[in-house]
């Protein structure tokens, strides 16, 4: 099965998210931020991360650019869900390494939608 | 009767429902089911409203009345109106732009190209195809596209004229490179960039019966509405659809959609269901009765053979 990766410190956020995910056919594992996102990544690399952008101790840019430049790293479908809807920070996102983008409030079919163009269901 | 507050839905006596059942029927060719009721209450209350009427049954009556025409197809466009979103038919798309985008520019010589989209409801379709043609110009040098949209008049296609779209309807179908590259954030709002929205013309028309108002087009797209229309209206709607496509041109239909055993003298392209390119008709010769040969019968031979092109 495949695991999908749900970085967001909010509980709320994760576990909404997560049961959609898993509605697709996904085995979830969460984070609560990009520190901790990096270290679940070394223990076993997913296929799909689900990341927020606004998080302590790291955030989901910085955890992109260090996830892209480490071993493996360059494997997982990263798809930002985040409430930042400015177009120079998503253009900034993609250029980290990100494969899609979800602006909040998000609902199943957007994710569904954009798991679908990353080609991950 | 007074609007009810019931979700913002007026409600309707099931012999107008019936009423309006058959004029869907007769008008678009389109069946609505038994137990739609409440979808039709909720579709045609936001209309009633725009339109002054207090219920449901005064907007009925003063259509039947009256015989409002453009009443009558806004009600059927609401009616018939379904759910969509960019690249809604993947399949479709991925013709458009493999087979029929570089097939017709390297025809036309880079000459414009002219595109339809039948049935386009709030344009996501027409715009789809205008992004994907606008994406397509550094390897399809000077490609240059124009599409018409057309649909009933309604509210929904006054959506699809101004291009602007909410936060969920950008967020399904729609890669976000696509959204940064072509539309602008507008407070809550996403709305068309002009370079876009200078491609795409949307027209009010009734699809079953003034498609000779419409030009011939290069290429057509008519998707995901096939099914829902009654057999007579399917052979009725293809039939004016195919007078429009250009020889050589080409006819995209829906995922799961084919002329099935009509032809309508297109051919499918590669064998794949879906998309058809028309043959060339060649229209018989006028017999020019003073052109005579030796034996004092008019030649055809000589006969002036005229011929429907792309151009």
């Amino acid at each position: 099965m495949k695991t999908c990766l749900i970085v967001d410190d909010s509980r709320m956020i994760r576990r909404v998210a997560g049961r959609i995910v898993k509605d697709l056919g996904f085995e979830t594992v969460e984070a609560i931020n990009g520190q901790d996102a990096l270290d679940k990544c070394l223990i076993e690399m997913p296929h799909a991360i689900l990341v927020d952008w606004a998080m302590p101790v790291m955030d989901g840019f910085d955890f992109v650019k260090k996830l892209r430049a480490s071993p493996q790293g360059d494997k997982p479908i990263v798809v930002f869900c985040t409430s930042v809807r400015d177009v120079q920070r998503i253009v900034e996102a993609l250029a980290a390494g990100a494969d899609e983008y979800i602006m909040k409030p998000f609902d199943s079919d957007i994710i569904e939608s954009k798991f679908a163009l990353a080609g991950l269901v | 009767m007074s609007a009810d507050t019931r979700q913002g839905a007026m409600s309707l006596q099931p012999s107008y429902y019936d009423a309006l059942r058959r004029l869907t029927l007769e008008l678009a060719g389109v069946h609505l089911g038994d137990n739609h009721a409440f979808l039709v209450e909720t579709r045609l209350s936001r209309l009633a409203r725009g339109q002054g009427f207090d219920s449901l049954e005064a907007m009925v009556n003063e259509l039947f009345m009256k015989g409002a025409s453009r009443l009558a197809l806004q009600i059927v466009s609401a009616l018939t109106e379904r759910d969509t979103h960019f690249f809604k038919d993947e399949t479709a798309f991925k013709r458009l732009r493999e087979i029929v985008l570089p097939d017709l520019h390297r025809k036309r010589g880079g000459g414009r190209v002219q595109l339809l989209s039948f049935g386009c409801a709030s344009g996501q379709e027409a715009y789809g195809m205008a992004m994907t043609a606008y994406d397509m110009r550094k390897e399809l040098d000077e490609l240059k596209v124009d599409i018409v949209a057309v649909d009933y008049p309604s509210q929904v296609l006054e959506r699809a004229k101004n291009g602007r779209y909410t936060h969920f309807d950008v967020q399904r179908g729609l890669p976000i490179q696509k959204l940064i590259t072509h539309f602008d954030s507008v407070d809550s709002d996403w709305v068309v960039k002009d370079h876009i929205k200078e491609m795409v013309e949307f027209k009010e028309t009734h699809l079953l019966s003034k498609l000779d108002e419409l030009d011939d087009f290069h290429a057509v797209m008519f998707c995901g509405s096939l099914p829902h229309y009654s057999a007579p209206a399917r052979v009725r709607v293809l039939r004016g659809l195919t007078n429009l496509v250009k020889d050589h041109g080409y006819l995209i239909l829906g995922e799961g959609e084919s002329l099935s055993q009509m032809n309508f003298g297109f051919d499918r392209v590669d064998n794949q269901q879906g998309i058809y390119i028309k043959r060339e008709v060649i229209i018989e010769p006028e017999i020019d009765p003073d052109l005579k040969v030796h034996n004092g019968r008019t030649s055809f031979q000589k006969a002036k053979v005229i011929r429907k092109s792309l151009t």
